[in-house]
């Protein structure tokens, strides 16, 4: 009787131990295919099978992020899904991939995939995936600029209140470069605070200074103690 | 003690562990890419970080709609059908159909034979 409850791992390990049984199986099933339509690279009787899926410990991962505690998931499902999303990668990249050539572009670019995801439906994952991107240029941009100079940890305001300074948007997210350090905390400023037009950071003493840029963000921050909440929502003491 | 903000907890909730060790394998997801067709040349760096979050999206909305209609079922086990049943029911699945239901034929694939070894079905 299993307990039930809330072990997304606990069927990780009859899974592997399934999976030499699976790769005999699809290894047997490329055979035949291959066999039927005379279509071959050799290289495809030994394509494995976790090649051509995400590992199946991150898919369950997800699913359990979106059911109650309670829900379990056969074997077979996670299996379909698993399957699902390699159909929906190539899906995606098939289009993608087609309007590269049609453009006589080599390489498919972060864009070209948005750019496909929306017009095969996908447009409400666009907004979330430019946040994504943009903030994942942020922090490599950042990386990039900041090795060798000194890193000063630094509480950092809320973004939100700095956002009040910007157009909104994408833009809101430039300071998320600041939360690059586990515990928002971090370095901002200089090419962080590129799209507001400047940034702010924290000197010794948890005196603002504004470099450049936006002068709300300062009248709305409120310094305590290395505590940057903003808006009332908390009060902290110490 | 220190708590998050409203807006830094979701930053970093969502920064932390994912923009680094990505949630889904980066190689992985460029293999996939690169199989899609015999004609996919060169994938920038960067296609694959947006297919890591567009991945996830992707499996939270196929497992909501799935465990709906779990749920209209009365049942507790989130079955292969549901996922069946939500690509048919929703057109942006539409690719999805013949991966869901084809599996019945033997061209396809049916993975693995045995089941549920793992899960007890209805409690």
């Amino acid at each position: 009787m299993e307990s039930g409850g809330f072990h997304g791992y606990n069927n990780n390990l009859p899974n592997s131990s399934s999976a030499g049984m699976k790769l005999i199986e699809m290894n047997m099933r490329l055979s035949e295919i291959n066999n039927n339509n005379n279509t071959s690279e050799d290289n495809e009787c030994t394509v494995r099978e976790q090649d051509r899926f995400m590992p199946i410990a991150n898919v369950i991962r997800i699913m359990r992020k979106i059911l109650p505690p309670h829900a379990k998931i056969s074997d077979d499902a996670k299996e379909t899904i698993q399957e699902c999303v390699s159909e929906y990668i190539s899906f995606i990249t098939g289009e993608a991939n087609e309007r590269c050539q049609r453009e006589q572009r080599k390489t498919i670019t972060a864009e070209d995939v948005l750019w496909a995801m929306s017009k095969l439906g996908f447009d409400d994952y666009i907004e979330p995936l430019t946040v994504y991107l943009h903030r994942y240029r942020e922090m490599e941009g950042e990386r990039g600029s900041i090795r060798g100079e000194p890193l000063v940890k630094r509480p950092v305001h809320e973004f939100h209140a700095l956002a009040g300074g910007t157009s909104g948007g994408v833009a809101a997210y430039a300071p998320a470069a600041a939360t690059y350090h586990h515990h928002h905390q971090g370095f901002y400023g200089g090419g962080g605070g590129a799209a507001m037009g400047g940034g702010y950071f924290k000197d010794a003493n948890n005196n603002i200074n504004v470099a450049g840029g936006s002068s709300q963000a300062a009248a709305h921050h409120t310094v305590t103690n290395g505590h940057h909440h903003e808006a009332a929502a908390y009060a902290h003491d110490k | 003690m220190r708590q998050p903000g409203t807006y830094s907890g979701i930053l970093t909730a969502n920064m932390a562990g994912r923009m680094g060790p990505h949630s889904l394998p980066l190689a992985r997801i460029k293999k996939i890419m690169k199989k899609s067709g015999d004609d996919v040349k060169m994938i920038s760096g960067e296609a694959p970080i947006v297919f890591s979050k567009a991945c996830e999206l992707f499996i939270e909305e196929l497992t909501r709609r799935s465990w709906m209609i779990t749920m209209q079922g009365k049942r507790r086990t989130l079955h292969k059908d549901d996922v069946a049943s939500a690509v048919v029911a929703t057109d942006l699945f539409d690719f999805l159909v013949n991966l869901v239901d084809g599996s019945t034929t033997t061209t396809t694939t049916t993975r693995s034979t045995t089941t549920n070894e793992t899960e007890i079905t209805e409690k």
